[in-house]
Protein backbone atom coordinates (compact mmCIF):
# COMPACT_ATOMS: atom_id res chain seq x y z
CA UNK A 1 0.00 0.00 0.00
CA UNK A 2 1.57 3.26 -1.11
CA UNK A 3 1.87 6.16 1.29
CA UNK A 4 1.92 9.93 0.92
CA UNK A 5 5.34 11.52 0.39
CA UNK A 6 5.27 14.21 3.07
CA UNK A 7 6.57 17.73 2.65
CA UNK A 8 9.74 18.06 4.76
CA UNK A 9 10.10 21.82 4.25
CA UNK A 10 8.95 24.75 2.16
CA UNK A 11 12.09 26.77 1.50
CA UNK A 12 12.41 30.45 0.69
CA UNK A 13 14.90 31.42 -2.01
CA UNK A 14 18.30 32.18 -0.39
CA UNK A 15 19.94 35.59 -1.01
CA UNK A 16 20.92 35.90 -4.69
CA UNK A 17 24.41 36.22 -6.15
CA UNK A 18 25.69 36.90 -9.65
CA UNK A 19 27.13 34.19 -11.89
CA UNK A 20 29.24 36.13 -14.37
CA UNK A 21 27.27 39.29 -15.12
CA UNK A 22 24.32 37.53 -16.75
CA UNK A 23 22.68 35.35 -14.12
CA UNK A 24 21.30 36.52 -10.80
CA UNK A 25 20.72 33.27 -8.99
CA UNK A 26 19.33 31.93 -5.74
CA UNK A 27 21.25 28.77 -4.89
CA UNK A 28 18.80 26.39 -3.20
CA UNK A 29 21.52 23.74 -2.77
CA UNK A 30 24.22 22.79 -1.94
CA UNK A 31 25.17 26.19 -0.42
CA UNK A 32 21.70 27.64 0.25
CA UNK A 33 20.24 24.68 2.12
CA UNK A 34 21.98 21.50 3.27
CA UNK A 35 19.42 19.13 1.77
CA UNK A 36 20.06 15.80 0.12
CA UNK A 37 18.82 16.10 -3.47
CA UNK A 38 21.25 13.60 -5.02
CA UNK A 39 21.50 12.91 -7.99
CA UNK A 40 20.91 16.66 -8.30
CA UNK A 41 24.06 18.29 -6.91
CA UNK A 42 23.33 21.97 -7.44
CA UNK A 43 20.35 24.15 -8.26
CA UNK A 44 20.73 27.80 -9.26
CA UNK A 45 17.41 29.56 -9.72
CA UNK A 46 17.39 32.86 -11.57
CA UNK A 47 14.07 34.25 -10.33
CA UNK A 48 12.20 36.55 -12.69
CA UNK A 49 14.18 39.73 -13.21
CA UNK A 50 14.18 42.54 -15.76
CA UNK A 51 17.48 43.02 -17.59
CA UNK A 52 18.09 46.39 -19.26
CA UNK A 53 18.93 46.43 -22.96
CA UNK A 54 22.63 45.98 -23.67
CA UNK A 55 24.71 45.79 -26.86
CA UNK A 56 27.33 43.47 -25.36
CA UNK A 57 25.47 40.39 -24.11
CA UNK A 58 25.79 39.55 -20.41
CA UNK A 59 26.81 36.06 -19.42
CA UNK A 60 29.56 33.73 -18.27
CA UNK A 61 32.80 33.35 -20.24
CA UNK A 62 34.64 30.15 -21.13
CA UNK A 63 34.88 27.70 -18.22
CA UNK A 64 35.36 23.94 -17.86
CA UNK A 65 33.22 21.16 -16.36
CA UNK A 66 33.96 17.51 -15.61
CA UNK A 67 32.10 14.68 -13.89
CA UNK A 68 28.46 15.74 -14.23
CA UNK A 69 25.75 17.19 -16.47
CA UNK A 70 24.44 20.75 -16.62
CA UNK A 71 20.75 21.19 -17.33
CA UNK A 72 19.43 24.62 -18.26
CA UNK A 73 15.69 25.29 -18.43
CA UNK A 74 14.45 28.63 -19.71
CA UNK A 75 11.21 30.33 -18.63
CA UNK A 76 11.82 33.92 -19.79
CA UNK A 77 14.58 35.38 -21.94
CA UNK A 78 17.03 33.50 -24.16
CA UNK A 79 20.51 32.06 -23.60
CA UNK A 80 23.09 31.25 -26.27
CA UNK A 81 25.52 28.43 -25.64
CA UNK A 82 28.79 27.29 -27.25
CA UNK A 83 31.04 24.43 -26.21
CA UNK A 84 34.43 22.96 -27.10
CA UNK A 85 32.79 19.85 -28.60
CA UNK A 86 31.44 22.13 -31.32
CA UNK A 87 27.86 22.28 -30.07
CA UNK A 88 25.95 25.51 -29.94
CA UNK A 89 22.36 26.57 -29.63
CA UNK A 90 19.89 29.02 -28.18
CA UNK A 91 17.59 28.12 -25.31
CA UNK A 92 14.27 29.95 -25.56
CA UNK A 93 11.42 29.93 -23.02
CA UNK A 94 10.22 26.36 -22.49
CA UNK A 95 13.34 24.81 -24.04
CA UNK A 96 15.77 22.55 -22.21
CA UNK A 97 19.47 22.09 -22.72
CA UNK A 98 21.00 18.95 -21.25
CA UNK A 99 24.79 19.03 -21.53
CA UNK A 100 26.77 16.01 -20.42
CA UNK A 101 30.20 17.37 -19.51
CA UNK A 102 31.40 13.92 -18.35
CA UNK A 103 35.16 13.62 -19.17
CA UNK A 104 35.46 17.32 -19.82
CA UNK A 105 34.15 20.22 -21.81
CA UNK A 106 34.64 23.98 -22.07
CA UNK A 107 31.58 26.12 -22.55
CA UNK A 108 30.27 29.66 -22.36
CA UNK A 109 26.75 30.94 -21.81
CA UNK A 110 25.52 34.38 -22.78
CA UNK A 111 22.20 36.14 -23.18
CA UNK A 112 21.16 35.63 -26.80
CA UNK A 113 22.11 38.70 -28.86
CA UNK A 114 18.64 39.89 -29.88
CA UNK A 115 17.32 39.41 -26.35
CA UNK A 116 20.29 41.32 -24.96
CA UNK A 117 19.74 44.25 -27.33
CA UNK A 118 16.06 44.51 -26.41
CA UNK A 119 16.36 43.57 -22.74
CA UNK A 120 13.42 42.18 -20.83
CA UNK A 121 12.24 39.54 -18.41
CA UNK A 122 14.68 36.75 -17.63
CA UNK A 123 14.03 33.57 -15.66
CA UNK A 124 16.03 30.34 -15.75
CA UNK A 125 16.99 27.25 -13.79
CA UNK A 126 20.39 25.62 -13.99
CA UNK A 127 20.91 22.23 -12.41
CA UNK A 128 24.02 20.14 -12.01
CA UNK A 129 23.16 16.47 -12.26
CA UNK A 130 25.79 14.13 -10.82
CA UNK A 131 27.01 11.16 -12.86
CA UNK A 132 27.63 7.68 -11.44
CA UNK A 133 31.39 7.04 -11.06
CA UNK A 134 31.45 4.63 -14.00
CA UNK A 135 30.12 7.34 -16.35
CA UNK A 136 32.11 10.34 -15.10
CA UNK A 137 34.80 9.94 -17.78
CA UNK A 138 32.48 9.03 -20.64
CA UNK A 139 32.38 11.20 -23.78
CA UNK A 140 30.68 14.60 -23.61
CA UNK A 141 27.19 14.80 -25.08
CA UNK A 142 24.65 17.50 -25.87
CA UNK A 143 20.87 17.26 -25.96
CA UNK A 144 18.94 20.40 -26.88
CA UNK A 145 15.17 20.02 -26.78
CA UNK A 146 12.69 22.59 -28.02
CA UNK A 147 9.52 23.01 -25.97
CA UNK A 148 7.45 21.95 -28.99
CA UNK A 149 9.33 18.63 -29.09
CA UNK A 150 8.83 17.79 -25.40
CA UNK A 151 6.53 14.87 -24.70
CA UNK A 152 3.37 16.19 -23.02
CA UNK A 153 0.66 14.68 -20.89
CA UNK A 154 -2.55 16.71 -21.21
CA UNK A 155 -4.56 17.07 -18.00
CA UNK A 156 -8.29 16.28 -18.32
CA UNK A 157 -10.68 19.17 -19.07
CA UNK A 158 -7.94 21.30 -20.60
CA UNK A 159 -6.50 22.09 -17.15
CA UNK A 160 -2.91 22.19 -18.35
CA UNK A 161 -0.12 19.78 -19.17
CA UNK A 162 2.87 17.98 -17.77
CA UNK A 163 5.93 18.39 -20.02
CA UNK A 164 8.15 15.37 -19.53
CA UNK A 165 11.81 16.41 -19.78
CA UNK A 166 13.23 13.17 -18.34
CA UNK A 167 11.79 9.98 -16.88
CA UNK A 168 8.24 8.84 -17.48
CA UNK A 169 4.96 10.44 -16.46
CA UNK A 170 1.84 8.27 -16.86
CA UNK A 171 3.35 6.37 -19.82
CA UNK A 172 4.80 9.46 -21.47
CA UNK A 173 8.56 8.97 -21.76
CA UNK A 174 10.81 11.99 -21.41
CA UNK A 175 12.83 13.37 -24.27
CA UNK A 176 16.34 13.12 -22.82
CA UNK A 177 18.36 10.06 -21.91
CA UNK A 178 19.93 10.00 -18.44
CA UNK A 179 22.68 7.95 -16.77
CA UNK A 180 20.67 7.24 -13.59
CA UNK A 181 16.92 7.19 -12.84
CA UNK A 182 15.68 10.79 -13.01
CA UNK A 183 12.21 12.30 -13.29
CA UNK A 184 12.05 15.92 -14.43
CA UNK A 185 8.90 17.71 -15.58
CA UNK A 186 7.50 21.17 -16.10
CA UNK A 187 3.94 21.07 -14.77
CA UNK A 188 2.00 23.89 -16.46
CA UNK A 189 -1.26 24.08 -14.54
CA UNK A 190 -4.37 26.18 -14.83
CA UNK A 191 -6.02 27.57 -11.73
CA UNK A 192 -7.79 24.77 -9.89
CA UNK A 193 -5.92 21.99 -11.74
CA UNK A 194 -5.24 18.86 -9.71
CA UNK A 195 -2.57 16.35 -10.51
CA UNK A 196 -0.55 13.66 -8.79
CA UNK A 197 2.88 12.07 -8.85
CA UNK A 198 4.20 8.68 -7.82
CA UNK A 199 7.94 8.41 -7.11
CA UNK A 200 9.72 5.66 -5.13
CA UNK A 201 10.11 6.64 -1.47
CA UNK A 202 13.92 6.62 -1.68
CA UNK A 203 13.97 9.10 -4.60
CA UNK A 204 15.02 12.59 -3.51
CA UNK A 205 12.29 14.98 -4.58
CA UNK A 206 11.68 18.73 -4.82
CA UNK A 207 9.40 21.20 -6.58
CA UNK A 208 10.36 24.72 -7.60
CA UNK A 209 7.39 27.08 -7.90
CA UNK A 210 8.38 29.01 -11.03
CA UNK A 211 5.05 30.79 -11.35
CA UNK A 212 1.82 30.91 -9.35
CA UNK A 213 1.02 29.15 -6.07
CA UNK A 214 0.11 25.62 -5.08
CA UNK A 215 -1.16 23.34 -2.34
CA UNK A 216 0.73 20.08 -1.85
CA UNK A 217 -0.92 16.99 -0.35
CA UNK A 218 -3.95 19.11 0.49
CA UNK A 219 -2.24 21.01 3.29
CA UNK A 220 1.12 22.63 2.49
CA UNK A 221 1.09 25.94 0.60
CA UNK A 222 3.95 27.16 -1.54
CA UNK A 223 4.23 30.41 -3.49
CA UNK A 224 6.30 31.70 -6.42
CA UNK A 225 10.08 31.23 -6.02
CA UNK A 226 9.75 28.77 -3.12
CA UNK A 227 11.06 25.21 -3.14
CA UNK A 228 9.06 22.31 -1.73
CA UNK A 229 11.41 19.64 -0.35
CA UNK A 230 9.99 16.18 0.31
CA UNK A 231 10.77 13.52 2.91
CA UNK A 232 11.73 9.97 1.87
CA UNK A 233 8.73 8.42 3.62
CA UNK A 234 6.26 7.68 0.86
CA UNK A 235 5.51 7.66 -2.86
CA UNK A 236 2.42 9.74 -3.61
CA UNK A 237 2.16 13.50 -4.03
CA UNK A 238 -0.98 15.48 -4.75
CA UNK A 239 -0.70 18.91 -6.29
CA UNK A 240 -3.38 21.58 -6.66
CA UNK A 241 -2.80 24.90 -8.43
CA UNK A 242 -4.32 27.92 -6.63
CA UNK A 243 -3.74 30.05 -9.72
CA UNK A 244 -2.16 29.52 -13.14
CA UNK A 245 1.16 27.95 -12.16
CA UNK A 246 4.38 26.46 -13.50
CA UNK A 247 6.11 23.91 -11.29
CA UNK A 248 9.50 22.34 -11.98
CA UNK A 249 9.27 18.78 -10.64
CA UNK A 250 12.55 17.02 -9.76
CA UNK A 251 12.92 13.48 -8.45
CA UNK A 252 15.74 10.98 -8.73
CA UNK A 253 17.49 7.95 -7.32
CA UNK A 254 20.36 9.10 -5.09
CA UNK A 255 23.88 8.29 -6.26
CA UNK A 256 25.42 6.91 -3.08
CA UNK A 257 29.08 7.42 -3.93
CA UNK A 258 31.74 9.64 -2.35
CA UNK A 259 31.86 13.23 -3.57
CA UNK A 260 34.90 15.42 -4.16
CA UNK A 261 33.97 18.79 -5.62
CA UNK A 262 36.00 21.84 -6.51
CA UNK A 263 34.64 24.77 -8.50
CA UNK A 264 33.48 23.40 -11.85
CA UNK A 265 34.50 19.77 -11.20
CA UNK A 266 32.48 17.05 -9.47
CA UNK A 267 34.33 13.79 -8.91
CA UNK A 268 34.60 11.00 -6.32
CA UNK A 269 38.16 11.44 -4.99
CA UNK A 270 40.43 14.44 -4.27
CA UNK A 271 43.10 12.98 -6.64
CA UNK A 272 40.54 13.11 -9.45
CA UNK A 273 40.01 16.82 -8.74
CA UNK A 274 43.78 17.46 -8.92
CA UNK A 275 43.84 15.54 -12.20
CA UNK A 276 40.92 17.58 -13.55
CA UNK A 277 42.73 20.85 -12.72
CA UNK A 278 45.95 19.61 -14.36
CA UNK A 279 44.09 18.34 -17.44
CA UNK A 280 42.25 21.64 -17.79
CA UNK A 281 45.48 23.64 -17.48
CA UNK A 282 47.22 21.46 -20.06
CA UNK A 283 44.48 21.89 -22.66
CA UNK A 284 43.04 18.39 -22.40
CA UNK A 285 39.49 19.81 -22.34
CA UNK A 286 40.06 21.29 -25.80
CA UNK A 287 39.85 24.95 -26.74
CA UNK A 288 37.07 27.47 -27.01
CA UNK A 289 37.64 31.12 -27.92
CA UNK A 290 36.26 33.77 -25.57
CA UNK B 1 41.11 32.04 12.84
CA UNK B 2 44.76 31.77 13.79
CA UNK B 3 45.12 27.96 13.50
CA UNK B 4 46.31 28.05 9.91
CA UNK B 5 49.17 30.40 10.64
CA UNK B 6 50.03 28.39 13.78
CA UNK B 7 50.17 25.27 11.56
CA UNK B 8 52.29 27.14 9.04
CA UNK B 9 54.84 27.85 11.79
CA UNK B 10 54.61 24.32 13.19
CA UNK B 11 55.38 22.80 9.79
CA UNK B 12 58.56 24.86 9.65
CA UNK B 13 59.74 24.80 13.27
CA UNK B 14 60.21 22.09 15.89
CA UNK B 15 57.65 23.56 18.30
CA UNK B 16 54.66 22.26 20.26
CA UNK B 17 51.00 23.11 19.54
CA UNK B 18 51.03 25.22 22.68
CA UNK B 19 54.07 27.26 21.63
CA UNK B 20 52.60 27.79 18.19
CA UNK B 21 49.26 29.01 19.55
CA UNK B 22 51.02 31.23 22.10
CA UNK B 23 53.19 32.74 19.36
CA UNK B 24 50.23 33.68 17.16
CA UNK B 25 47.89 34.76 19.95
CA UNK B 26 48.94 38.42 19.64
CA UNK B 27 47.95 38.61 15.95
CA UNK B 28 44.77 39.98 14.43
CA UNK B 29 42.53 38.72 11.66
CA UNK B 30 41.17 41.01 9.00
CA UNK B 31 38.58 40.35 6.30
CA UNK B 32 38.44 41.96 2.87
CA UNK B 33 35.61 41.82 0.35
CA UNK B 34 36.24 40.81 -3.25
CA UNK B 35 37.69 43.84 -5.06
CA UNK B 36 38.57 45.71 -1.85
CA UNK B 37 41.95 47.49 -1.65
CA UNK B 38 44.26 46.21 1.07
CA UNK B 39 47.10 48.65 0.36
CA UNK B 40 47.36 51.62 -1.99
CA UNK B 41 50.56 52.75 -3.67
CA UNK B 42 51.88 55.60 -1.50
CA UNK B 43 50.48 54.16 1.74
CA UNK B 44 52.65 53.75 4.80
CA UNK B 45 51.68 50.55 6.52
CA UNK B 46 53.91 48.25 8.51
CA UNK B 47 51.97 45.04 7.94
CA UNK B 48 52.64 41.78 6.13
CA UNK B 49 49.81 39.37 5.37
CA UNK B 50 49.30 35.65 5.74
CA UNK B 51 46.32 34.49 3.68
CA UNK B 52 43.93 32.21 5.60
CA UNK B 53 41.40 31.98 2.80
CA UNK B 54 40.75 33.78 -0.46
CA UNK B 55 43.25 35.41 -2.79
CA UNK B 56 45.31 38.62 -2.80
CA UNK B 57 47.31 40.16 -5.60
CA UNK B 58 50.14 42.68 -5.48
CA UNK B 59 50.43 44.94 -8.54
CA UNK B 60 51.61 48.21 -10.00
CA UNK B 61 49.82 50.58 -12.37
CA UNK B 62 51.87 52.21 -15.12
CA UNK B 63 51.49 55.68 -16.66
CA UNK B 64 49.04 54.34 -19.23
CA UNK B 65 46.87 52.88 -16.51
CA UNK B 66 47.91 49.29 -17.27
CA UNK B 67 48.18 46.90 -14.32
CA UNK B 68 51.20 44.64 -13.84
CA UNK B 69 50.78 41.80 -11.38
CA UNK B 70 53.86 41.11 -9.26
CA UNK B 71 52.49 38.28 -7.14
CA UNK B 72 49.37 36.29 -6.35
CA UNK B 73 48.90 35.13 -2.76
CA UNK B 74 46.32 32.32 -2.32
CA UNK B 75 45.70 30.35 0.90
CA UNK B 76 48.81 29.68 3.00
CA UNK B 77 50.90 32.29 1.18
CA UNK B 78 52.59 35.33 2.75
CA UNK B 79 52.46 38.70 1.01
CA UNK B 80 54.71 41.60 1.99
CA UNK B 81 55.15 45.00 0.35
CA UNK B 82 58.61 45.85 1.65
CA UNK B 83 58.90 49.58 0.99
CA UNK B 84 56.09 50.29 3.42
CA UNK B 85 56.37 47.35 5.80
CA UNK B 86 60.15 47.33 6.27
CA UNK B 87 61.62 50.63 5.11
CA UNK B 88 58.94 53.08 6.26
CA UNK B 89 58.63 54.38 2.73
CA UNK B 90 55.45 54.94 0.73
CA UNK B 91 54.32 51.65 -0.81
CA UNK B 92 55.42 51.08 -4.41
CA UNK B 93 52.63 48.63 -5.07
CA UNK B 94 48.93 48.08 -4.64
CA UNK B 95 47.41 45.05 -2.94
CA UNK B 96 43.78 44.07 -3.40
CA UNK B 97 41.52 41.08 -2.79
CA UNK B 98 40.53 39.07 -5.88
CA UNK B 99 38.11 36.99 -3.79
CA UNK B 100 36.57 37.51 -0.36
CA UNK B 101 39.72 37.09 1.70
CA UNK B 102 40.68 36.55 5.33
CA UNK B 103 44.24 37.44 6.36
CA UNK B 104 46.36 37.29 9.47
CA UNK B 105 47.95 40.74 9.85
CA UNK B 106 51.61 40.40 10.78
CA UNK B 107 53.10 43.50 12.34
CA UNK B 108 56.73 44.43 11.74
CA UNK B 109 57.67 43.59 15.34
CA UNK B 110 56.01 40.16 15.32
CA UNK B 111 59.10 38.05 14.65
CA UNK B 112 61.44 39.80 17.16
CA UNK B 113 58.54 39.96 19.63
CA UNK B 114 58.05 36.22 19.94
CA UNK B 115 61.69 35.16 20.06
CA UNK B 116 61.34 34.47 23.77
CA UNK B 117 58.57 31.94 23.10
CA UNK B 118 60.09 30.54 19.89
CA UNK B 119 63.83 31.29 19.69
CA UNK B 120 64.13 29.69 16.22
CA UNK B 121 61.68 32.20 14.75
CA UNK B 122 64.41 34.64 13.64
CA UNK B 123 66.17 31.91 11.70
CA UNK B 124 62.86 30.97 10.09
CA UNK B 125 62.27 34.59 9.15
CA UNK B 126 65.68 34.69 7.42
CA UNK B 127 64.97 31.40 5.64
CA UNK B 128 61.61 32.74 4.46
CA UNK B 129 63.34 35.86 3.15
CA UNK B 130 65.86 33.75 1.23
CA UNK B 131 63.02 31.69 -0.16
CA UNK B 132 61.28 34.81 -1.30
CA UNK B 133 64.46 36.11 -2.98
CA UNK B 134 64.98 32.74 -4.67
CA UNK B 135 61.40 32.88 -5.95
CA UNK B 136 61.93 36.41 -7.30
CA UNK B 137 65.24 35.44 -8.99
CA UNK B 138 63.52 32.61 -10.81
CA UNK B 139 60.70 34.93 -11.76
CA UNK B 140 63.13 37.54 -13.17
CA UNK B 141 64.86 34.81 -15.17
CA UNK B 142 61.51 33.62 -16.54
CA UNK B 143 60.55 37.14 -17.62
CA UNK B 144 63.92 37.69 -19.31
CA UNK B 145 64.47 34.38 -21.01
CA UNK B 146 61.44 32.09 -21.22
CA UNK B 147 58.89 31.71 -24.01
CA UNK B 148 55.22 32.46 -23.34
CA UNK B 149 54.51 28.72 -23.19
CA UNK B 150 57.32 28.07 -20.69
CA UNK B 151 56.04 30.92 -18.50
CA UNK B 152 52.51 29.50 -18.59
CA UNK B 153 53.67 25.93 -17.80
CA UNK B 154 55.70 27.27 -14.89
CA UNK B 155 52.65 29.22 -13.68
CA UNK B 156 50.26 26.23 -13.69
CA UNK B 157 52.86 24.25 -11.81
CA UNK B 158 53.21 26.96 -9.14
CA UNK B 159 49.54 27.97 -8.90
CA UNK B 160 47.53 24.98 -10.25
CA UNK B 161 44.03 26.20 -9.42
CA UNK B 162 44.43 29.91 -10.16
CA UNK B 163 43.46 29.33 -13.79
CA UNK B 164 39.99 28.61 -12.40
CA UNK B 165 39.97 31.59 -10.03
CA UNK B 166 41.32 34.59 -11.90
CA UNK B 167 40.49 36.05 -15.32
CA UNK B 168 42.83 35.35 -18.24
CA UNK B 169 44.03 38.95 -18.43
CA UNK B 170 45.41 38.75 -14.88
CA UNK B 171 47.37 35.61 -15.71
CA UNK B 172 48.69 37.32 -18.85
CA UNK B 173 49.63 40.37 -16.77
CA UNK B 174 51.52 38.19 -14.26
CA UNK B 175 53.33 36.40 -17.11
CA UNK B 176 54.23 39.66 -18.88
CA UNK B 177 52.50 38.60 -22.10
CA UNK B 178 49.39 39.85 -23.89
CA UNK B 179 46.03 38.13 -23.31
CA UNK B 180 46.16 37.19 -27.03
CA UNK B 181 49.50 35.37 -26.54
CA UNK B 182 48.11 33.53 -23.53
CA UNK B 183 45.09 32.50 -25.56
CA UNK B 184 47.43 31.27 -28.33
CA UNK B 185 49.51 29.28 -25.83
CA UNK B 186 46.40 27.62 -24.45
CA UNK B 187 45.13 26.88 -27.95
CA UNK B 188 48.50 25.32 -28.92
CA UNK B 189 48.47 23.17 -25.78
CA UNK B 190 44.93 22.04 -26.53
CA UNK B 191 45.95 21.10 -30.08
CA UNK B 192 48.84 19.08 -28.68
CA UNK B 193 46.94 17.39 -25.85
CA UNK B 194 43.27 17.24 -26.76
CA UNK B 195 42.24 13.56 -27.28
Amino acid sequence: MKKVKQVAAVLNPPAPHMVGNGFRVHNFFPSGYKINMSPFFMLDYNAKIEFAARQQPRGVGVHPHRGFETVTIAYHGAVAHHDSAGNSGVIYPGDVQWMTAASGILHKEYHEEEFSKKGGLFQMVQLWVNLPAKHKMSAPKYQGIKQSDLQKFALPNDMGSIEVIAGNYKDNAGSVSTFSPIEMYNARLKRGAETDFDFPAYFNTGFIVIEGSIVVNGKENAATDQMVYFANDGELIELTALENSIILVLSGAPINEPIASYGPFLMNKPEEIQQAIADYNEGKFGYLAD
Amino acid sequence: MLDKFANYLKERLAITDEQAMQAVSCLNIKKYKKGQKVLNAGDLRSDAFFVNSGLLRCFSIDEKGKEHIIQFAPENWMLTERDSSVFNMPSAFYIDAIEDTEVVVIKKDFFPGIKNIVPEILELNILMLHNSIRFMQKRINMLLSASAEERYLNFINLYPNLTLRVPQWMIASYLGITPESLSRVRKDLANKHFR
